[in-house]
């Protein structure tokens, strides 16, 4: 009995793996073939399913399941002698008829045996799509292909079917063999065996080699498997939306590791439904927008490298940036200073965040908390990657890449804390050694991070993650930085020990404790027998609460960027004060030292200026005259950084912003020029000029400028020409007639030096360019430049 | 009969009685290498015939400090939950049958004992604690030692 039993359960086992798959496909077919009535083939293969059905649930006695599929291959039947045609009724039909059928399995598949019920209702709702009187075409053709056809094609189909269990235990097999031949080769090596016994392990290794690279291959399934389902999903969700929706799917042919693919369904389907639910418009909108009703929906596939790319495309509205941060803003998972510094992709990148739905409200189809986050989370869990293009009101694809096999991998060996530890290799960028010229290392509030070519990444150290400390044998000159990524749009720098080479790894799951550490993605056995951890690169992020995304380091440039103009402005900040004479005037902040109050008796006046006693010191004061009174009075204290000069105000007004538009004065001068200040104009001191005026030494008594007389001028050359350039150049000139003492005398003709007594140097001008003698101390009159060397020479203290 | 097979060891430093049943084999521990972060009974990571094994520290699961692994010990394979684990015995005495029968657990026993230990067993006048090495593997609420 027992014995009995167990052949039907296997029947049965096999029945049920058999007809999941089947009813996928045919969902699928069904509603590609409702899009095109007039591809026979596609006919042909549903039909051949839902007889395939019929034919071993016969055998299982099964009698539901043989009634309901016997409907279904009847109505097809019908349709391909021509006696009913192809419409949405009958597609319907046998759709729910294949949801029975599944129904029915999942609780066989349970219980082990057919429940009792009646399958009258979906039958009847086939039988009665059946009455509507159809034309018949292309009668006699079509039935002489019956069951020849059917028995031809099956031959095509050379295929077994093999319990899951079986194909794992056979792959463990493999790549313990794997384990035990590099392990036997080390001890080959190690024991320097002869030629010839090295030789014919070779072979063994060969061929160890070749099984390996089959039982992978066993491993992998058609992606068509992943895409059979979809075209029924589509279907059902369109219709019940109310939108027409194109779906085709290519690449169907491209091949995945089973477990790959079982990490992918799920992901896939929801971004399909998300396309259909969001992406898509509404019929009224595709036709205001001027594009087809019809929209359209792709999945394709395709291997590059050790890489498959599955790419969903949809013609639909895409995604707006600008709608996505009002959303994320509204969903408070991000903040008004955040999104000003994202860019348009990391805009985007937003429906990656958790507790983000695009869906303007909650749909019933996709907005049931299970997000992008979800999705990315799920594919980057297997290695693989999430990529969004967008084109606005265009459409939006989706594209996930994901690693061909997730059982062996190529790996990097680092060495840290005097262990080896594997990285996935597809999730290293960047391999620098720390002493290299362009990795820079900076401590922040007692974080580090690594600054690479101009880039910030975090820096983790692979010793601190893992709670150990620096093995003393190791050299810092090997220290190196390995940039991970380990999954879109983050990354950060680990540093390690050292780096020892890349392998190929045969990953096997480590004890769940290690695993539950969230470091470790597993264990390997490289060539030397010793176990190594492969790390888990995307875990190590998580256990070290570490920020990695590269988004918001821009933000953080941008802040410091900000700050930085913000110093430079403070920098420029302008004291308002009341002059003396009651005028509202500015200065530079930055050139005050102080600000102080002195007792009127503080200034007293000594060789023609105006000096101030403070403390110890001296200053000079920038004032024509003593202050009248015995009061006290303020000062502002200049300082160039050599010497100091006190400015005598009324009071100090305020500290403002120095605007950045200055009216500059014509002439310089101690105003600068004039700036507007909450409306009000306000003179702008001019330090430079200030500063100048006094810093001349001593002796020079600025205040009163230096005198020029002009003497020989007959024809007032003297008066119109050179007279404003002298005065410019900060001399005060008088006539030769004047009486008033004068610190050097200018001379226009060559020879009348003898009519003018007394001290004062001389400077003669002549008329000529050209010098008369070696020795001819005057000055062309038209050198500007010689004329106002030879007065500051002989005078000094004013502006050359 | 099968059932009456037990393995005699000291354990942490106490004699008791492991079903064979429960038992995959005793080895000699190979290089050992440790996995930083992971709980405190978990001594390591070493390679048998191309499989790894996580060595468990018993000491640490009862409540005692954990002891170094040396070189040649021996230790314990279990398979628990698909995973192979060794759990570090302090001795390995006997593998033989035991007939009489388990026996409650009377006493108070220390905590850490507590969570492992099954029954009693008498055998040559002692009575041994029975263990379930699954246990030593398996603590939800292992608290650092």
């Amino acid at each position: 009995m027992g014995r009995t039993g167990t052949l039907m359960d296997d029947l049965l086992n096999d029945f049920l793996a058999e007809t999941a798959e089947i009813l996928a496909e045919a969902g699928g077919a069904l509603v590609a073939w409702e899009a095109d009535p007039a591809d026979r083939a596609q006919l042909d293969a549903i039909f051949r399913l839902v007889h395939t059905i019929k034919g071993s649930s016969g055998f299982l006695a099964l009698p539901r399941v043989t009634a309901l599929s016997h409907a279904a291959e009847d109505a097809l039947d019908q349709v391909r002698r021509g006696k009913r045609t192809a419409d949405a009724a009958l597609v319907t039909g046998v759709l729910a008829i294949i949801d029975r059928l599944g129904q029915l399995c999942e609780i066989l598949g349970k219980k082990g045996v057919e429940p009792a019920g009646d399958d009258g209702d979906v039958i009847a709702a086939l039988a009665v799509a059946d009455t509507v009187p159809k034309a018949p075409t292309e009668t006699g053709e079509v039935q002489l292909r019956r069951e020849d056809d059917i028995a031809t094609d099956l031959q095509g189909w050379r295929s077994i079917r093999v319990p899951l269990p079986l194909l794992d235990s056979v792959m463990t097999g493999v790549t313990d063999i794997v384990l035990a031949r590099n392990e036997f080769a080390r001890m080959l090596r190690e024991s320097g065996a002869n030629p010839s016994l090295i030789a014919s392990f070779d072979r063994l290794s060969d061929s160890i080699a070749g099984m390996r690279q089959s039982v992978s291959q066993m491993r992998m399934q058609r992606i068509d498997k992943l895409f059979s389902p979809l075209p029924r999903i589509v279907r059902d969700l369109a219709q019940d939306l109310g939108k027409k929706v194109r779906f085709a799917t290519s690449g169907g042919e491209v091949e995945l590791d089973r477990e790959m693919m079982e990490n992918i369904r799920d992901p896939l389907i929801h971004i399909v439904r998300n396309a259909i639910d969001h992406g898509i418009e509404g019929l009224d909108e595709r036709v205001a927008a001027g594009k087809d009703v019809t929209a359209t929906i792709a999945v394709s596939a395709r291997q590059s490298g050790n890489q498959i790319e599955i790419e969903v495309r949809d013609d639909g509205r895409g995604l707006s940036p600008d709608a996505l941060v009002a959303k994320a803003m509204a969903s408070r998972i991000l903040s008004a200073t955040d999104a000003r510094a994202l860019t348009p992709k990391e805009k985007l990148d937003l429906i990656f965040r958790p507790g983000f739905s695009t869906a303007a409200k909650i749909t019933a189809i996709s907005g049931r908390g299970v997000g992008m986050d979800i999705v990315k989370a799920n594919v980057e869990k297997i290695g693989g990657i999430v990529e969004l293009r967008s084109e606005e009101g265009r459409g939006l694809s989706i594209l996930l890449r994901v690693p061909m096999t997730l059982t062996i991998i190529s790996g990097l060996m680092v060495r840290a804390a005097g262990q080896y530890f594997a990285i996935p290799r597809g999730s290293v960028r960047e391999i620098l050694l720390e002493t290299s010229d362009s990795v820079r290392i900076e401590r922040v509030g007692g974080g580090e991070l690594a600054i690479v070519r101009g880039e910030h990444y975090p820096l983790l150290r692979l010793e601190t993650v893992l709670g150990r400390n620096r093995d003393h044998r190791d050299d810092v000159e090997d220290r190196a930085l390995v940039i991970v990524r380990p999954g879109q749009g983050q990354s950060y720098a680990l540093s390690v020990a050292a780096i020892h080479d890349h392998e190929e790894l045969v990953i096997k799951p480590a004890a769940p404790m290690i695993m539950a550490t969230g470091l470790y993605a597993g264990t390997t056995l490289p060539d030397n027998g010793r176990p190594v951890l492969l790390l888990d690169v995307q875990g190590i992020l998580a256990v070290s609460a570490i920020d990695a995304s590269e988004a918001g380091r821009r933000m953080e440039e941008a802040v410091e960027a900000e700050a930085a103009a913000a110093a430079e402005r403070h920098a420029a900040q302008l004291l308002l004060f009341r002059d003396t004479n009651g005028r509202s005037r500015g200065v530079r902040l930055s050139v005050i030292e102080r600000v102080e109050e002195v007792p009127a008796l503080a200034l007293f006046e000594s060789a023609g200026r105006i000096q101030a006693q403070i403390g110890a010191d001296i200053f000079p004061v920038h004032a024509a005259t003593l202050p009248e009174g015995d009061g006290t009075l303020k000062l502002l204290r200049l300082h160039d950084g050599h010497m100091v000069l006190c400015y005598p105000i009324d009071a100090v007004i305020d500290i403002v912003r120095l605007p950045d538009m200055v009216q500059p004065a014509l002439a310089p001068g101690l105003i600068a020029g004039v700036v507007l200040v909450g409306g009000e104009p306000v003179e702008l001191i001019d330090p430079f000029w200030l500063m100048e005026q006094y810093a001349g030494g001593a002796a020079a008594p600025v205040l009163r400028p230096p005198v020029c007389r002009i003497a020989d001028d007959p024809d007032g050359w003297g008066d119109n020409f050179l007279a404003p350039i002298l005065q410019n150049a900060g001399y005060r000139v008088v006539s030769g007639a004047s009486t008033e003492a004068a610190d050097v005398l200018l001379c226009l003709t060559d020879d009348g030096a003898a009519a003018h007594p007394g001290d004062v140097p001389v400077i003669r001008l002549r008329a000529s360019a050209a010098a008369a003698s070696p020795d001819d101390d005057t000055v062309y009159r038209y050198d500007r430049g010689a004329l106002l060397e030879a007065l500051r020479r002989r005078v000094g203290g004013t502006r050359a | 009969m099968m059932d009456k097979l037990y393995l005699v060891a000291r354990i942490a430093d106490t004699r008791v009685a492991l079903r064979s049943r429960a038992i995959h084999s005793v080895v000699t521990v190979g290089a050992v290498v440790e996995v930083p972060a992971a709980p405190p009974h978990v001594a390591g990571l070493f390679a048998l015939r191309s499989r790894v094994f996580t060595l468990i520290d018993p000491h640490v699961v009862v409540g005692l400090s954990s002891v170094p692994v040396a070189p040649g010990q021996r230790v314990v394979v279990v398979d628990v939950a698909d995973h192979g684990y060794a759990l570090l015995a302090d001795e390995i005495e006997d593998v033989c049958f035991i007939e009489a029968p388990e026996t409650r657990v009377t006493g108070k026993l220390l905590p850490g004992w507590a969570r492992v230990a099954e029954a009693m067993i008498e055998h040559e006048g002692h009575s041994l604690l029975v263990v379930d090495p699954s246990h030593f593997i398996n603590l939800p609420a292992l608290k650092a030692a």
